[in-house]
């Protein structure tokens, strides 16, 4: 478990900040401080404000309480029909299988980003278009490996076993084959989680994603981008230091979870 | 042979027309007209109502979506309503910007992961090997674009060692004439080196920012497919005939450990291609990318549409060659065909 300390200190500390720092630092992120234009970081503005004195460390807690929520709405709306798919494809195999996996491999064929900027625009554009984008992007992912955990896990002889013993397909998948898959996709989870925020800030940056007052890293970046070649660099690093820590801390949980449950083959 | 190369032709044609239906379908979820989105509210009825005939929106959806794949495969891209250029012509002037600045991302890139990989794997301390696997993790999290400004604060804000965004050039400088395109290959064909010094010093940091992701990513895969290697029998055998150290790691085992990483071609030509669209916007730099940024901000989407599809395009044929490649160099590809 001494593996898991690392990202779990770097996740806990952001998460506590972002959703109990608002208690503490009770300044409302759309809120405009006249006498503070692009003030620098100080006592009364620990990450400085903005060009139209909006408070950037109130502003940095709500982008990450977005972040956070984002990476979980993508995670588990990505796994679910991507599990499902991958499900499906395995056990019924044959037609389906080929017709299930060749609409994967068409999805997986774009890059992620330019995919959910595809989807984005498609839907007209704003946050929830952009983060739908994501999941479509997303749910490749986890069919695929669903698909061949699977499989591979089908091979094993406990699954003869319960077969042999009277277990119906429905049961030896349900008891046997899932749970085992299920470290697979845990580890996965963990990396599409982080991928997430880093993605929906791309988007945000190009436009696709929140609009312009919602506080949202990618678009504090846009934002900020004008100022950080005249000195006001506190606009753009402390919103970019945020992408970093939580997709540093996520990636490092994937890369340790599956070091700790031995999943071989992610 | 001849049977791999025919069943990856016939995946990758069926890919292709998938990859299609895809960007088809993504970019016509929006519920209303989409000849109205484009004109406004304030276009008469018939304006719109003949923007839908020229846009073929009147017609079924498969009559649609056989025009759309008929135009992409033919090269009819439509055209840029805020340029008021046709898609192809726009692409065809601002690729070579992306493809010069994707090739110098690269290359630093895959020597930089190649050169840190093999070190690391030969001396496993806590610097040859875990620094360079701290910053492996670190090349994944950080966001290109954010990583682009924050090279500007320090290379050109702080220390004035590198130009400012300001694209490939400086306006005092013309650009070489040349048949490429690209900016040092054309001065260097002319023997021009000043200018090739110049655009090689605007190169550094977008290369730098565009290279960072494909650096992780090559470097993570490159050592671990170096460890997994280093454990194989051939490995002990060439031990064994005591061979040192190094020459086993550069003649044995790099060898095994590269050829995996060829399929991953189609991955990073990807992760470059989508990286230039975030990049080419904080440097100024007068690419494909660039253009597409300025469409999504214009909400001028036609070289959008492109070159979202061209992506998948380029994904697909590169699979399809790093397929034929591979089984060309390791037969047992060939036979298994998997």
């Amino acid at each position: 478990m001494r593996h898991l300390f690392l990202p779990f200190a770097i996740l806990g500390v952001l998460a506590l900040a972002v959703f109990l720092g608002p208690l503490l630092w009770r300044i409302d992120p759309l809120e405009m401080d006249f006498t503070a234009f692009l003030a620098a970081p100080s006592l009364d503005h620990p990450m400085g404000t903005d060009a139209t004195g909006r408070d950037v460390l109130a502003r940095f807690l709500a982008g990450g309480r977005l972040s956070l929520l984002v990476g979980a709405v993508v995670m588990i709306a990505g796994l679910v029909p991507g599990a499902l798919i991958g499900l499906i494809s395995a056990r019924v195999g044959g037609l389906v299988d080929t017709v299930l996996m060749r609409v994967m491999d068409s999805i997986a064929a774009f890059p992620p980003i330019l995919l959910a900027m595809a989807v984005a625009i498609g839907l007209g554009g704003g946050l929830w278009a952009a983060v739908l984008g994501v999941v479509v992007s997303t749910v490749p992912f986890f069919a695929r490996l669903m698909r061949s955990e699977v499989m591979r896990i089908r091979s094993f002889p406990f699954i003869e076993a319960s077969e042999a013993m009277g277990g119906t397909p429905w049961f030896t998948l349900r008891w046997h084959i899932v749970p085992h898959a299920a470290t697979t996709m845990l580890v996965q989870c963990a990396s599409v989680f982080g991928y997430a925020i880093i993605t929906l800030a791309g988007l945000g940056f190009v436009g696709l994603g929140a609009e312009v007052p919602t506080p949202e890293w990618g678009v504090m970046i846009t934002e900020g981008m004008q100022y950080a070649l005249t000195g006001q660099w506190w606009l753009t690093i402390f919103p970019g230091l945020g992408i970093l820590i939580a997709v540093v801390g996520t990636n490092l949980l994937a890369d340790r979870l599956s070091k700790v449950l031995g999943g071989g083959n992610s | 042979m001849t049977s791999l190369i025919l069943s990856r032709l016939v995946s990758s044609f069926i890919a292709l027309l998938g990859a299609a239906l895809v960007a088809f379908v993504a970019l016509r979820l929006a519920p209303g007209d989409a000849a109205r989105l484009t004109l406004g509210a304030f276009a008469t009825d018939e304006a719109v109502a003949a923007l839908r005939s020229e846009m073929g929106l009147d017609q079924s959806i498969l009559t649609q979506f056989y025009v759309y794949i008929r135009d992409f495969f033919t090269g009819d891209w439509g055209r840029s309503y805020a340029l008021g250029e046709p898609v192809r012509s726009l692409l065809g002037q601002r690729f070579p910007a992306t493809l010069e600045l994707g090739l110098y991302a690269f290359c630093m890139a895959f020597v930089s992961a190649l050169v840190l990989a093999l070190w690391g794997a030969h001396r496993k301390g806590p610097i040859s090997d875990g620094v360079p696997k701290a910053l492996g993790v670190l090349a994944l999290g950080v966001p290109q674009f954010w990583f682009g400004l924050v090279l500007l604060i320090v290379g050109f804000e702080m220390t004035g060692l590198f130009p400012g965004p300001a694209g490939r050039l400086p306006a005092t400088v013309t650009p070489p004439a040349g048949p490429t395109g690209m900016y040092t290959v054309d001065a260097l064909l002319h023997g021009d080196l000043k200018t090739f010094a110049t655009a090689l010093h605007h190169l550094f940091l977008p290369a730098l920012a565009l290279g960072l992701l494909p650096f992780g990513f090559l470097y993570r895969l490159l050592r671990a497919n170096l460890e997994d290697v280093s454990g194989a029998p051939f490995a002990l055998v060439a031990r064994a005939h005591g061979q040192s150290r190094l020459r086993v790691m550069v003649a044995t085992l790099l060898p095994n450990a590269i050829i995996p990483m060829l399929t991953a071609s189609g991955l990073i030509f990807g992760q470059l291609l989508a990286g230039s669209v975030l990049v080419e916007r904080v440097y100024n730099w007068p690419g494909a990318g660039m253009l597409v940024t300025q469409g999504v901000l214009q909400q001028d989407y036609a070289v959008v549409q492109v070159f979202i599809l061209l992506s998948a395009v380029i994904y697909i044929v590169t699979n399809l060659i790093v397929d034929i490649v591979a089984a060309s160099i390791d037969p047992r590809l060939a036979k298994g065909g998997a």
